[in-house]
């Protein structure tokens, strides 16, 4: 029983998605993607939140501010 | 000194004509050229609508161009971009390839 319940609460380990598939560079052009990792109102998520591991979050931070200075990614939405 | 590979995205202001617009990036490439530099590739982005509002602006019209010119050339050619009117916004980055084609593979969910 008691293994059981700490089961239930165990924290599931997120794998990172750039790992996963081996990626080379993350790269600034590629909204879609990079859209996956911002909120709503255009913040960047935690990696606590989407699993990328720090080596990628890093450059996916780049990557979205660079997004950001030519306009194609927004740094703040306004409902 | 020796070309370094850049790839430069441009913004041009989305209200510019067909014309206009052709000349305005005539403009960039005759720039480049004329400082000793190369075109590789030229990639027609197409009008979008920009995030975020710059200079009462609400589209753009992209262009990413690959090139190679020397590093002190690169400084001149940001000084003519200032100047340029009809330019919202531009960025150069240093590259290490020219990409022929701007297709991006989906992430696939690892979970």
């Amino acid at each position: 029983m008691k293994k059981n319940s700490s089961l239930a609460f165990a924290k599931k380990k997120k794998s990172c998605p750039f790992q996963a598939t081996n990626t080379k560079h993350i790269d600034y052009k590629d909204v879609d993607l990079l859209k996956q990792f911002i909120t709503d109102r255009g913040k960047i998520l935690p990696r606590r939140i989407t699993g990328v591991s720090q080596y990628y979050q890093r450059h996916l931070k780049m990557a979205i501010k660079k997004a950001r200075y030519v306009a194609l990614l927004p740094f703040v939405t306004e409902e | 000194m020796k070309n370094k590979l850049y790839e430069g995205m441009y913004v041009l202001s989305a209200t510019l004509g067909e014309e206009s617009r052709k000349k305005a990036l005539d403009k960039i490439l005759h720039g480049i050229t004329e400082k000793g530099g190369e075109i590789h590739k030229i990639h027609d982005m197409g009008r979008k609508k920009l995030a975020y509002e710059i200079r009462g602006k609400k589209e753009g019209y992209y262009f990413l161009l690959y090139f190679s010119v020397t590093p002190g050339a690169i400084i001149e050619l940001w000084r003519e971009y200032n100047l340029h009117e009809d330019m919202i916004r531009f960025m150069t980055l240093a590259a290490e390839e020219v990409k022929e084609t701007l297709d991006f593979k989906p992430l696939k969910s690892a979970n």
